[in-house]
Formats: C-alpha cells, sequence, structure tokens
C-alpha cells in the first residue's frame, strides 16, 4: 500500500502534484467512476458545446441562408465559402484587425500590466495592496454592456468627454477618439479590462516562487531585472503559458466589447474577425459563409495553440 | 454546513426556477378555447394594442369564437428583435402574429417562414378599402402578400419653419436639390452649422438605405429593382446621382458627419440639434409628427405644427418633379407553422380596422393605409396625419424584394465611405457595386 | 468535521517565512521603491476613472452621455426600482446566476477531480478542445444550439437557460479546478482511503475542504460570465416575466431609440452590485486560486 511521503503537507500543497500514472489501479471501477465523475459534464459539454460547433462545421460547407430565397433549399458547394472568404479583402481584413487586437491587447498590454501590478503588489513595502487590487479588479467585475457605456462617456468626442476634459488640461483640442484612434481605442479598453485577470494568474503564480531563491539571487548582485528574467520567469512559465492561451482565445473570440463601442467601424477599421462572423451569420443570414469564417478562426488558434505548448514546453 | 445552505440554495432556485417556467408555459385549450400569442416589440405599440386587445376578445365572443390573446411584449431594439424572431421562425417557435417592419418581410418571406394571407385577404370585406397602390406594394415577387401593412408614412423633408424663416432663408418648396443646396449653404454661412440630416454610413444601420438613399433614389429612378425577375439593376442610372449628391452635401460640410459616426446617430441629430433648431432640415417620415417630436415623443419640440412643416423631396435630375416617398410602416405577418393561423388572421384584421387601428395609427404617427378611417376618432383628430394619408396617394414607392437587407448593407458601407471622406460620389459607387455584387450573389443581379 | 482529525489537511498553505534584515535603502531600492508606487497609483487611476460617468450619472436628475457635476438626486434608483417588472429582472438574473453557477460548480467539481486523478486516453485532447472550441464566436453556433433546446424542450424556461449558461461556463471551470485539484496530494487521500473512507469520503474530506479557492475563483467567474451574457437568453427567453438584466439594460435604449442616460446608470449601477458583492467575498480566494496548477511547467 501507499505510504505518507514525509514531505511536510503544508509544502506539499504548493509542489507540483505526483505523476497520475503512479496508481494502483482496479480498471474497471476505474471507468465506472470516472464515467460517473466526468460523464455528465462532458455529455452536457458535447451536447451544448460541442454540437452546435459540429453543426457550423457542416454549415460551413453549405451555402445555407438563414433568410431570403436561398434559405429554403441550402446546397452543399464544398470549399467554396473557404475559398470566398480567403479570397475576400474584407474577411482577410478582419483577421488581421484580429491579430493587431490580440496582440497588443492581450499579449503585450494585458499580459505586461497585470504582470507589472502583480509584481508590485508581491513586494512587501506597498501600502494599500487590498485598495489597489480592488481598484484594478473593477473592470473586470462589471459586465460588457457596462464596460462599454462607461467607455463611451470616455472616448465621447464632445468636449465634456471624460478623456477630452483631461487632455483639455494641457490645452488640447477635443479628439473624437473613436473616429480618430478607433483601434488604439478598443485596444486601450480591452487591456483595462483585461488586466485584472493576467494580475490575479500571475499572483498566484508568483506565490509559489520561494522568495529564498530571488533574496539569494539579489545577494548574489543581480539586479531586479535580471532575477525576474532568470529566476522568477522561469518558475511561473506554466501559468503564463496558460494565462497566454485564455487570453487568446477569449480575446479572438471577443465580440461585444468592440460591438458595443464601434460596430466595427468607422469604415470597417475595427471590424475584427468575430463582428465579421457577426455581420454574415446574423445580420445578412449569411450562416454558411459565417461559419466558414468561424472555422478559419478556430484553426489559426489551433496553431497559435501548438506554438504555445511547444514555445512554453508544458504539459497538462 | 456551508455545503448544505449552497444545496438549500441551490434546491430553492431550482424549484423557483421551475414554477416560473411552469406559469410561462402556454395555457393551451383545456376549455376548447384558442390561445394565440401576438408579439410586439416597441413600447407605444404595446401599449396601444393592450388598450384594444379586451375588445377584440369580446367581438369574437359575439360570433361564438372562444379566443384568447396572449401579447408577447417585448422590449427590444430593432436589430435585437430581428436575432430573436429569426430564430424563432427557423425553430418553429414564432408567436401567431407578428407586428414586423416591413423591410423585414422580403426576408423571412423568401424563406418561407410566413404564411401567404391572400386568400384570407381575398375574402376580407375590409381589404376592398386598402389603397391601390399599397395593395401592389404588399406584393412579393412570388405574387403573393405575406404581411398586412397597418401604418404608412410619407417621408419628406422636415424643416425648421421658424429658424428659417429669422435667418431669411425662403422656406416655399425647393423644386431642385441645387436649389435646395444654395439655401443650405447660405445657412451655413449665417450659423456655421450644419443644417440637414440624411440617414448615411454604417452606424446608422439598415435606415441608411430605407429612410435615407432609397426615398431620393426612387424619385428620381424606379429600375432599379425588377420585381418580375427578382434582379437587382446595380447599372440603373440614379445609382451615380444620388451618390454624387450625398458627396455634394458632403464636400459642402452640410452633413453633420461627426453625429453621423455616433453608435446611435439619429440622437445626437433628430433628437438633439434638430429640436434645439442647430439642424434645420432632416429626411423623416410621418411618425415625425408623433414618435419623435409629438408632445408625448422623444424629444418633444413644444408649438411643433407652427414651428416645423415639410417640403417634398426635391427634384435630383433634370425632368424629374418633387415628390414625396411611401413608406409601409410594419405590417402583421402569420408564421407558416403556426398553429392558429385563421384566428390570428381575424386578430390582424381586427387590428388593421377602424378604431383599433385608428388607436395604433395615433399613438406612432403614421398615416392610415385605407381610405374608411377619415372620420374615425383618435385619427380623424391628426390633421398631419389625415394630410399625411393624402399625400400617400401621390407619393412614389418601387416595391423590392429578396437582396433588400444586402442592398442595405452595401448602401450604408458605400455611404460611409463618402461621410469619412474617403471616396467622392464616384468611388463610392464603385464601392457598392463590388460590395454589392458580392452579397447578392449572381441570382440575384441584373 | 470529522477531517479535523487529519492534522495536516485543515492547514493553510503557509507560505515560507519572509525575513528582511533591516538596513538602510540603497538609492537604487529608493528609486525602486518610488516607480513601483507611481506605477500602481496610475494603473489604479486608469482602472477607476471610467467609471466616474456611471457613478455622478447615476445621481444626477438631469444624467447626459458624458461626465458633469450631477444635480444630486436618488430618483434615477427610484426609477428603477419602482419600473414594471425591473425587481423581476433583477430577481430572474439573480436565480439564473445563483443556480447557473451552482450547477457549474457542481459539474466542474466532480469533472476537475476525474481530470486531475485518472489517467485516461484522450484526457489532453479533451482538455485542450473543450478550450479552444470557444474561439467560434457565440453568433455563429447560437442558431444549432437554439434548435438542440427547442428539440430538448427546453426553450423560454429558466431551468434551460440555467442549464445552458452552467455549461457554456464549464470549460474554465474545469481548467480551473482540475488544477487546484492536481495540487492535491494524492498520498492524503490515499491516507484517507488506508482510514476506511470510501472514494467519495476521501474526496469530501480531504480535497473539499483544500480547494476552496480553486472554488471560489471558478465561482466568481462562472457568475460573470453568466452575469453578463446577453445573446444567449434574449434568443432563448421569450416571456418578458423571465428576462435577466442584462436585456432589461437595453430598454432604456430602445423606448423612442432615446437613451434615458440616468436610468441607464443607475441600472448599470445595480447590476454591477452582485458581481461586486460576490467579488468581496472570494477576493482572498482568488489570489490563491492556482489556475496555473492545470499545467506542469
Amino acid at each position: 500500500m501507499t505510504s505518507i511521503t514525509d514531505a511536510p503537507a503544508s509544502a506539499a500543497v504548493g509542489i507540483r502534484p505526483p505523476s497520475p500514472k503512479r496508481r494502483s489501479g482496479r480498471r474497471t471501477r476505474h471507468s465506472a467512476l470516472l464515467l460517473l465523475l466526468l460523464g455528465p459534464a462532458a455529455v452536457l459539454i458535447a451536447a451544448f458545446i460541442v454540437a452546435p460547433a459540429v453543426y457550423s462545421v457542416y454549415l460551413s460547407f453549405t451555402n445555407t441562408q438563414l433568410t431570403g430565397f436561398a434559405a429554403r433549399d441550402p446546397q452543399f458547394v464544398g470549399f467554396d465559402n473557404f475559398v470566398y472568404l480567403l479570397t475576400n479583402a474584407d474577411f482577410i481584413a478582419s483577421i488581421g484587425h484580429t491579430g493587431e487586437f490580440v496582440l497588443y491587447s492581450a499579449i503585450i498590454g494585458q499580459t505586461v500590466l497585470g504582470m507589472v501590478a502583480a509584481l508590485i503588489l508581491s513586494r512587501p513595502w506597498i501600502r494599500g495592496k487590498g485598495l489597489y487590487g480592488a481598484a484594478i479588479l473593477m473592470p473586470m467585475v462589471v459586465p460588457e454592456v457596462v464596460a462599454s457605456l462607461t467607455w463611451a462617456s470616455v472616448l465621447s468626442s464632445d468636449s465634456s468627454g471624460t478623456l477630452n476634459q483631461l487632455t483639455g488640461l494641457f490645452g488640447a483640442a477635443s479628439t473624437d477618439w473613436l473616429q480618430v484612434v478607433p483601434m488604439a481605442s478598443i485596444i486601450a479598453v480591452n487591456i483595462w479590462r483585461g488586466i485584472a485577470f493576467a494580475m490575479i494568474m500571475f499572483q498566484a503564480a508568483l506565490e509559489d516562487v520561494p522568495a529564498e531563491l530571488i533574496e539569494a539571487a539579489r545577494i548574489d548582485g543581480a539586479s531586479a531585472v535580471q532575477v525576474f528574467r532568470h529566476v522568477t520567469l522561469p518558475l511561473i512559465r506554466g501559468p503564463v503559458f496558460l494565462y497566454l492561451l485564455l487570453t487568446t482565445i477569449s480575446t479572438v473570440g471577443a465580440f461585444g466589447l468592440v460591438y458595443l463601442l464601434t460596430q466595427g467601424g468607422p469604415g470597417g477599421q475595427t471590424r475584427i474577425a468575430a463582428i465579421y462572423i457577426y455581420e454574415r451569420a446574423l445580420q445578412f443570414s449569411q450562416i454558411g459563409i459565417g461559419s466558414a469564417a468561424s472555422i478559419i478562426l478556430l484553426a489559426i488558434v489551433l496553431i497559435l495553440g501548438f506554438v504555445y505548448v511547444r514555445l512554453a514546453k508544458v504539459e497538462v | 454546513m456551508k455545503r448544505n445552505r449552497g444545496i438549500a440554495a441551490f434546491v430553492v432556485a431550482v424549484v423557483a426556477a421551475g414554477g416560473l417556467a411552469a406559469c410561462s408555459a402556454d395555457s393551451s385549450s383545456s376549455d376548447g378555447s384558442v390561445t394565440i400569442s401576438i408579439m410586439e416589440f416597441q413600447q407605444t405599440r404595446i401599449d396601444s394594442i393592450k388598450k384594444v386587445l379586451p375588445g377584440f376578445e369580446a367581438a369574437m365572443k359575439k360570433q361564438g369564437k372562444d379566443i384568447k390573446v396572449k401579447l408577447v411584449a417585448d422590449v427590444l431594439t430593432d436589430d435585437q428583435f430581428k436575432t430573436k424572431v429569426t430564430q424563432q421562425l427557423i425553430a418553429g417557435q414564432a408567436p401567431d402574429l407578428i407586428d414586423m417592419g416591413d423591410s423585414l418581410v422580403p426576408g423571412f418571406a423568401g424563406a418561407g417562414y410566413l404564411a401567404p394571407l391572400d386568400d384570407y385577404l381575398d375574402k376580407w370585406d375590409g381589404w376592398d378599402h386598402y389603397y391601390p397602390q399599397f395593395k401592389e406594394a404588399m406584393v412579393r415577387q412570388d405574387g403573393h402578400i405575406y404581411a398586412l401593412v397597418h401604418d404608412t408614412g410619407v417621408q419628406n423633408l422636415f424643416y425648421r419653419k421658424d429658424v428659417l424663416t429669422e435667418l431669411g432663408i425662403d422656406t416655399s418648396q425647393p423644386a431642385t436639390w441645387d436649389d435646395l443646396i444654395a439655401r443650405l449653404v447660405e445657412v451655413k454661412e449665417k450659423t456655421g452649422g450644419t443644417p440637414i440630416v440624411i440617414p448615411a454610413g454604417t452606424a446608422w444601420g439598415g435606415s441608411t438605405w430605407t429612410e435615407g438613399f432609397q426615398p431620393i433614389l426612387g424619385g428620381t429612378d424606379q429600375d432599379y429593382y425588377d420585381l418580375e425577375t427578382g434582379k437587382w439593376d446595380l447599372e440603373s442610372s440614379g445609382f451615380a446621382a444620388v451618390f454624387d449628391l450625398y458627396s455634394e452635401l458632403y464636400s459642402n460640410g452640410l452633413l453633420p458627419v461627426q453625429d453621423l459616426e455616433n453608435p446611435n446617430p439619429w440622437e445626437p441629430t433628430k433628437y438633439v440639434k434638430f429640436p434645439a433648431g442647430e439642424i434645420q432640415v432632416a429626411a423623416q417620415g410621418t411618425s415625425g409628427w408623433k414618435f419623435d417630436w409629438g408632445p408625448n415623443g422623444a424629444a418633444p419640440i413644444p408649438d411643433l405644427t407652427e414651428k416645423v412643416d415639410t417640403w417634398q423631396y426635391p427634384a435630383l435630375r433634370s425632368g424629374d418633379e418633387p415628390f414625396g416617398w411611401s413608406g409601409l410602416g410594419s405590417g402583421f405577418a402569420i408564421p407558416e407553422k403556426s398553429e392558429h393561423k385563421d384566428e390570428a388572421m381575424l386578430l390582424a384584421q381586427y387590428l388593421s380596422s377602424g378604431e383599433p387601428l385608428a388607436e395604433q395609427l395615433v399613438s406612432s404617427g403614421a398615416a392610415a393605409p385605407r381610405d374608411d378611417l377619415a372620420d374615425v376618432k383618435p385619427y380623424a383628430d391628426e390633421p398631419k396625419l389625415l394630410q399625411a394619408g393624402e399625400d400617400l396617394q401621390s407619393s412614389v414607392y418601387v416595391p423590392t424584394g429578396d437582396g433588400a437587407e444586402q442592398i442595405a448593407q452595401a448602401i450604408a458601407a458605400a455611404t460611409e465611405l463618402i461621410i469619412t471622406g474617403a471616396a467622392d460620389g464616384k468611388e463610392a459607387y464603385a464601392a457598392f457595386v463590388k460590395d454589392a455584387t458580392d452579397l447578392l450573389g449572381p441570382t440575384l443581379v441584373k | 468535521m470529522t477531517a479535523d482529525a487529519i492534522p495536516v489537511a485543515s492547514q493553510e498553505p503557509v507560505a515560507p517565512v519572509r525575513r528582511f534584515r533591516r538596513r538602510p535603502l540603497t538609492p537604487a531600492e529608493v528609486m525602486q521603491r518610488a516607480l513601483g508606487h507611481t506605477l500602481i497609483v496610475l494603473l489604479a487611476l486608469f482602472c477607476v476613472v471610467p467609471f466616474a460617468w456611471l457613478v455622478l450619472s447615476a445621481v444626477d436628475a438631469n444624467a447626459g452621455p458624458n461626465v458633469q457635476l450631477p444635480a444630486f438626486s436618488f430618483e434615477n434608483f427610484g426609477r428603477f426600482f419602482t419600473n414594471s417588472g425591473t425587481p423581476l429582472l433583477l430577481l430572474n438574473s439573480l436565480i439564473i446566476g445563483i443556480a447557473g453557477t451552482t450547477l457549474n460548480l457542481v459539474l466542474g467539481l466532480t469533472g476537475g477531480y476525474a481530470l486531475a486523478r485518472f489517467a485516461f486516453r484522450g484526457r489532453r485532447t479533451f482538455m485542450f478542445s473543450i478550450l479552444l472550441i470557444r474561439v467560434v464566436p457565440a453568433p455563429a453556433t447560437i442558431v444549432a444550439l437554439y434548435l438542440i433546446m427547442v428539440n430538448l424542450h427546453l426553450t423560454n424556461s429558466l431551468i434551460g437557460l440555467i442549464l445552458v449558461e452552467a455549461v457554456l461556463q464549464l470549460p474554465v471551470t474545469l481548467w480551473l479546478l482540475k488544477g487546484t485539484i492536481s495540487a492535491v496530494p494524492i498520498e492524503l487521500e490515499e491516507a484517507a482511503w488506508v482510514d476506511g473512507n470510501t472514494r467519495f469520503q476521501a474526496i469530501r474530506r480531504i480535497v473539499l475542504p483544500l480547494v476552496g479557492p480553486g472554488l471560489g475563483a471558478a465561482a466568481m467567474l462562472t457568475f460573470m460570465g453568466i452575469w453578463g451574457d446577453f445573446l444567449t437568453p434574449l434568443v432563448m427567453l421569450q416571456s418578458q416575466e423571465l428576462y435577466p438584466l442584462s436585456i432589461g439594460l437595453f430598454r432604456a435604449f430602445s423606448e423612442h431609440n432615446q437613451v434615458d442616460w440616468g436610468l441607464l446608470a443607475a441600472s448599470a449601477i445595480v447590476y454591477v452590485l452582485p458581481p461586486a458583492v460576490l467579488y468581496v467575498f472570494v477576493r482572498k480566494h482568488l489570489l490563491h486560486s492556482s489556475l496555473g496548477g492545470a499545467v506542469k511547467g
């Protein structure tokens, strides 16, 4: 039989779990138990998440429409939708916009600022951690609709818009931010909303980094940046990777915030792929093309996901 | 302890949910009565329908029919309504009678979601009272009628008589757009503002086409859609002229371009600057007298009828005459999969006649599509609506069909190019042709 | 609880003792601290300032779309609560949010345990698939989802909506709880088995008390996801008396196409409160939840 290892449990909690293979198994009982535990979740996910997605795959090979005469008799059209999309300048541009949006807001903005917040708040000499933490978490807690409302007032073209009032203090003229710098605006809004999630993930990870290691490196004369680069970062690689994966996935699929603020405009400058899909699928009722666009998006993220896994050298 | 409380909370929640779900379940006919449902998505319409429903149930009782009506009062924006109703129609879950904007009808009818109403209408004595041009306009390209239009209006140019008079600007009907533009430039020189708003760009959505571009186009060119073949003629001569007009309005600085980029562009323009007199001319349907600027409207203008009046659209090209544009507001449609089509049609007919119709027309600010309402109160007390009703008979309308949504999208995108300064009229037209060809596909383009 | 008999299990994971010698700060350290304080203050301001309009307009009798000094009054909140149907919207949102979160956590705990403790073929694929599939934007899948719900006779009922919402948020919960449970040493459980506990007793007595942080974080994320969802209830529900607040919020927009800013701001504040309250409860947990535990570096 197994025995309790002599490591104190308090320390073991923070340590990685044992290899799942190291386990005595009466296989049949195990699979019954597995079915009982994971079965309900798996069945429901299959019904409500996987099945609709599979249906989208089917739709992507048809010219199905939701309204109009074309809706009566959908035909199988092979790869026509994909060919159409990949040669459609609007769609290609929307993928580009999504790439720009994800790169600057999620991968750079949220990650860097979230890491900065987590690092500063992990310093013992900072007072009012709770207050700062709460302030940074507020944007994450509010629902999308409310977030977009508040930012609509911040970025308002009116001279009484919050940002215009701020820049006005420095004598700048009023700017219609969502018109003049639409992409930068929605990137800023998305960073604002996502700092907290990054911060939480990184704070949890930083807690697992032994303070002695850092202290030792500092005594050896390493600068703060060097310590972060060579000691801290390698130790929190797993959580950072997982965060990047999660934020990439949710940012690629993000729709509401941008739609509510700009509806993809002006002139399609913020028409990210999710908005392109919404327009096709629901506004123009071309659900076949909309589905094909989703599948292309999924394929791109799949590739990105593999790249992340490779780069981070992690295992689930 | 904590876990038990959690489970208790869950049980309570589920029980409560079950209770609510049960409350909402269809009360089907255990006593031989039929329950039908009608869907409305605007508060003003919900209110006016609520008032007249008891009358319908009583009238049916008199005829020995036990029909109960459930009002699905779903306050939604136009976009939300479309998304939702589309799903319900596909799944066969839609209410038995749906009050929808006429622009949605071709798409739904084309897909086979709606039941043809011709047989019902032929047998209905009320049908004889409908103005012939509306009877014609309701027919879709397959020769059937799918929605019984119950409110209509005339799209015109509303103008601030008081402000223009004060500025010393001629307020007589302008004969041509050149004439009008000259006056608008004069206004601009005096006020420094942007004197005219016409729906344009993507933020205004489908209305850029239905309330902005199409009325102007229809006045100069009626060949852009062929009901016989169901095809759009993108080369039709009017398009270029209307794009040039938009471009000219833009380059003269007459359009409030920044407000047109607002996510709700009607707000700063129609609901703030027009009431304030800072925008003096607005393309607007009859509902302006009630729904928009009436005493109970969105942005009331005091003494409305003294301060505001209407012009017809001026002539755009030589040979044109000034004209008004008929708007088919909204109509009642019955889903093909409804199990109570007969009863739903009875309700549609009741709501489209006499006092119940008068009630709705006055609350939303619309003109009657039929000739026997002029003496019915409260509609009879509304001179502006009655006037619109008369103007309707001489106004222009071009019925369109499948593909209207795609055209609307392409027009919105192309006018967006103009108001952002990215293209002139010619370039915008080229972009429109490319876009529309792409969206419509080969079967819908001539 | 009897689990307390195993002393190691109930202890809080104690961070290694940190000792900092008191010594004068070097100029570099002073710089560093000043920089740190400046940065965190700027970050906090960036996060909080956008809310100025919301707070000011909610208590402003003449609220507009932009920041202005309020004509102070609570009239907007009064109107929110006296509007027919609004308290019901709030109640529905709470029912959907609480029941959906609870169901989600139950499914997530059992599923997460299975994923953490069993090595089976396709586990990796399963975990990555459920996460990646969320890339497909909701507008592309809502048609199919609605058809499925119609066939299950679950449309226009809170139960159906609760089920869907709980499942839509399940992938992240599974990842979170799988990570948290993996971090609980299997040896603790095995010891409990030796002591004569069944597998389920061991889970209840050993694992559950230790995964509080993960549960708290999962509850927060799930609740916020359900609370903020708009498209699913819009399509799934038909009766107004079942609507949640997320749809009701748009009512301030749809009347006359004219926005009632004060009412909107007040509704938004009420709308934000439940997640904010929940946040206060799970704040500590959030920081200790080890989502990163799901992956091994």
